[in-house]
């Protein structure tokens, strides 16, 4: 089995701040991690892995740094890395982005078993370079998935929605993007480290994957990001009641809000 | 892969701060000048998320440490932020301040470079990499393996995935052992690994540590060129009589004040709140105005190690040395320590390098470390003030005064060892102290612990382990809260510790890894434990 995992690095949100003149990402310190999300897709692979032995490709697409993150997967357990970098993949959109993954996993090989993506990156939150890639592959598509099995080249899955989840049955070939409530990823071992700092990784350039350069970066872009800003902190008032009757309690926060209009 | 269960390395460094990384730096760069051509394995582990994470000082670091470490050029380009241009002491009062016309040669510290030491260990990091050594973060050295003679031939590393119930969750990564030729421990103030190989081989020095608590901020300020450089050091209020503390305060940029407050561990008050004082600190007239309008943006603790000469511990034994902060190699009166950590950094790493040249790792050989050691003029700096610390436990004009003898004596006066308690004994109870009713409201420049302890970035897994131990919780209410009024309440800059109904709650996700509390808890009821590797604080310009 032949399994390709997309990861993508991204700023730790969680430590995030904009700058509120410019309305751009204050980078400053930042740290740069794996994708959370792409951790669980990491993770799904390396646990088929276990089970039934398999190859784990990681692919990343972005600036030369970006290769910690390949490093970080192949300290978890995965057998290659491939850093797709070049500046004609700047500014990419989530077109452009998935065309030039899906040309990647073609490279890597031309009938993988499973590709993988967390369900969306932190930083864009779009969800959408997952169903893009398989779109341009060609591939079946099965999203937020919550449990997986496979065997003998059947996969059978729950994928969740937003009224419940279904159980689904079919043939490999798959491409996944997978919930957080998959799996607890893994950590890395020392050893892992230490077998991963110096393992070759392979940097693709558009060349490399023979990329129509009308596709990609900003000119293969379908969208523009005309502005980011933070949304207004919207007002609000926080009262605290304190009783040890709850039922107390409860009537003076329903009072409340009833005399404000929100309830009737 | 390796089909051996351990690691092998040759030499492994434990903790990734100034000591450990200029070990590595100088163990590979005098086998190189002496054309050795197979060079040892050096490994650093380091239990923060990032190398720098966990490392906090002033700083106003003594170039002095970079010598034979460094090249020229890459002491030109160490990531300071700015030079010290301008230095003023100051004995502080409530609402006065009096500036010391006249401070000896070696208090000065003009043209030193002051700003981030995260900053300067992560270039050290990388200088170190370049050299070959291999740096790994994230990854707790919980365990010294030794031989069946005593020899420490390695260390464990902490697991990872243990759930709060101490049960092994889905992901559980056992600790894995890694063995080496010489373990050196860099593991700064109070270390885990340190504390217990000092006690189990009975490796103190004459005297046991005693520490001072560092709180620190950086401030956000409207942009102050003509400023920087200057810096500013204070003693007296808000501390009292009888305890050494003072503060700083740094102009490191245009826009960025660090500013921070030293307290001793051996204060007596039970009700004593070193978060507090730092806050009165920031509140005096002569502070106030240099971080007015400004921003704080980052926040840390740490404790030192300020009981120099005399607490110093055997630095070496079968298998291991001690470097940096781990020995005490901080000079008491100056509390500075970042170029004797260097120093003893050169000693180790040169050892070392005759060491593997010779191939001979014994203690003995070792012992080469001690010596060398002992010639840096960073070790006459903490002779020279050996007793300055010890008396100003005795009262600040005690100490004052035993500061001027030693640096007029080189030294030499006092020449008896004065008498020092440990920092945890000697607490008065509540009812022998005057309350402290001091009040101030909270303010953006001034918050409560809980807001500081944001800005440190302090991160741990929630579903672990609780890794401050309170050992006998029924001392607690039965002693500690009658006689005490629980000072850990107080003592930590975290606000770990809370009290609630009938027992003391530990919010250990707020640690800064400062060990105060196993340091000050007056019953020793409190054991500071590794958490996983990679938790704690996130410091990135401290």
């Amino acid at each position: 089995m032949h399994i390709i995992v997309c990861i993508k690095q991204v700023p730790d949100t969680a430590n995030v701040k904009i700058n509120p003149e410019t309305n751009t990402l204050m980078r400053d310190g930042v740290e740069s991690i794996i994708n959370p999300f792409d951790e669980y897709a990491l993770e799904e692979a390396l646990r088929l892995k276990d089970k039934h032995g398999a190859k784990v490709s990681v692919i990343t697409m972005g600036p030369p740094q970006a290769s910690v993150i390949l490093r970080e997967a192949l300290a978890r357990g995965a057998d290659e890395g491939i850093l797709l970098t070049d500046r004609a993949f700047a500014g990419a959109d989530t077109l452009a982005t998935s065309y030039t993954i899906a040309l990647a996993v073609k490279k890597i090989n031309p009938h993988p078993d499973l590709v993988f993506f967390g369900k969306q990156a932190i930083d864009g939150d779009t969800g959408q370079v997952g169903p893009g890639v398989a779109e341009c592959l060609g591939i079946a598509l099965l999203g937020n998935i919550k449990t997986l099995e496979v065997e003998n080249g059947r996969f059978r899955a729950e994928s969740a929605h937003e009224n419940g989840s279904d159980i689904l049955e079919g043939d490999l070939p798959c491409v996944m993007t997978v919930l957080k409530e998959a799996s607890s990823p893994r950590f890395a071992r020392l050893r892992g480290w230490m077998d991963a700092k110096h393992a070759p990784l392979q940097k693709w350039s558009a060349q490399d994957v023979e990329a129509d350069p009308e596709k990609l970066g900003l000119k293969g872009s379908a969208t523009k990001v005309v502005r980011i800003f933070s949304p207004p902190i919207r007002g609000c008032e926080l009262k605290c009641v304190w009783s040890t009757d709850k039922e107390v309690a409860l009537k003076s926060v329903m009072g409340t809000l009833v005399k404000k209009g929100i309830l009737e | 892969m390796s089909e051996k269960k351990h690691i092998e390395t040759d030499i492994l460094c434990v903790g990734a701060g100034v000591a450990s990384l200029s070990t590595a730096l100088s163990l590979l760069r005098t086998l190189k000048k002496q054309n050795v051509e197979k060079l040892p394995r050096v490994t650093i582990i380091e239990k923060g998320r990032n190398v720098g994470s966990h490392v906090l000082s002033g700083a106003v670091i003594d170039p002095s440490g970079f010598d034979g470490i460094l090249t020229p050029e890459e002491i030109q380009k160490i990531p300071i932020e700015a030079k010290v241009k301008k230095e003023a002491f100051h004995m502080l009062s409530e609402s006065a301040s009096l500036p010391i016309p006249w401070m000896p040669r070696m208090m000065h510290a003009e043209g030193f470079p002051v700003g981030s030491l995260t900053k300067l260990v992560i270039y050290l990091a990388d200088l170190c990499e370049k050299e070959g050594a291999e740096v790994y973060t994230g990854f707790a050295a919980a365990e010294l393996l030794e031989d069946s003679k005593g020899r420490v031939i390695g260390v464990k590393t902490g697991p990872k995935g243990v759930g709060r119930d101490s049960k092994k969750k889905s992901n559980y990564l056992e600790g894995e052992e890694v063995y080496a030729k010489t373990v050196v421990l860099g593991e700064g103030a109070s270390g885990f690994l340190t504390k217990r190989l000092l006690a189990q081989k009975d490796m103190f020095g004459m005297r046991r540590q005693s520490y001072a608590l560092g709180i620190k901020e950086i401030v956000e300020v409207s942009p102050n060129p003509e400023r920087v450089g200057e810096i500013m050091h204070t003693f007296g209020y808000p501390s009292d009589s009888q305890t050494y503390g003072g503060g700083f305060v740094y102009q490191t940029a245009p826009n960025q004040v660090m500013v921070g407050y030293v307290y001793a561990l051996d204060y007596t008050s039970p009700t004593a709140n070193p978060h507090k004082l730092f806050r009165r600190f920031k509140a005096h007239p002569i502070i106030e105005p240099y971080l007015r309008g400004g921003k704080i943006v980052a926040y840390g603790a740490k404790v030192i190690p300020e009981g120099g000469f005399f607490a110093v511990p055997e630095v070496y034994n079968d298998g291991v040395l001690i470097v940096g902060d781990g020995a005490g190699l901080v000079d008491s009166l100056r509390i500075k320590g970042v170029h004797i950590a260097m120093m003893s950094g050169r000693a180790a790493g040169e050892t070392l390098a005759n060491c593997w040249i010779k191939n001979d790792f014994s203690k003995g050989a070792l012992q080469q470390y001690d010596v060398k050691l002992k010639e840096t003029p960073g070790w006459q700096q903490l002779k020279r003030v050996k007793n300055v610390r010890a008396s100003f436990s005795k009262g600040i004009m005690t100490g004052v005064m035993s500061a001027g003898f030693a640096w007029a004596t080189y030294g030499a006066f006092p020449f008896w060892q004065v008498d020092i308690k440990r920092d945890f004994q000697g607490m008065k109870t509540l009812q022998e102290t005057a309350s402290d009713d001091w009040q101030m409201p909270i303010t953006p420049l001034s918050p409560d612990r809980l807001t500081d302890v944001f800005m440190s970035g302090t991160k741990h897994e929630e579903n672990q382990p609780c890794h401050l131990k309170i050992l006998d919780t029924k001392r607690c209410i039965e002693e500690c809260i009658p006689k005490y009024g629980a000072p850990c309440l107080l003592f930590c800059p975290a606000r770990v510790y809370a009290l609630e109904d009938d027992h003391i709650h530990v919010d250990f996700s707020n640690c800064l890894h400062c060990k105060t509390c196993q340091i000050k808890d007056p019953l020793q009821n409190i054991e500071w434990t590794l958490p996983q590797g990679g938790d704690g604080p996130r410091y990135t310009r401290m």
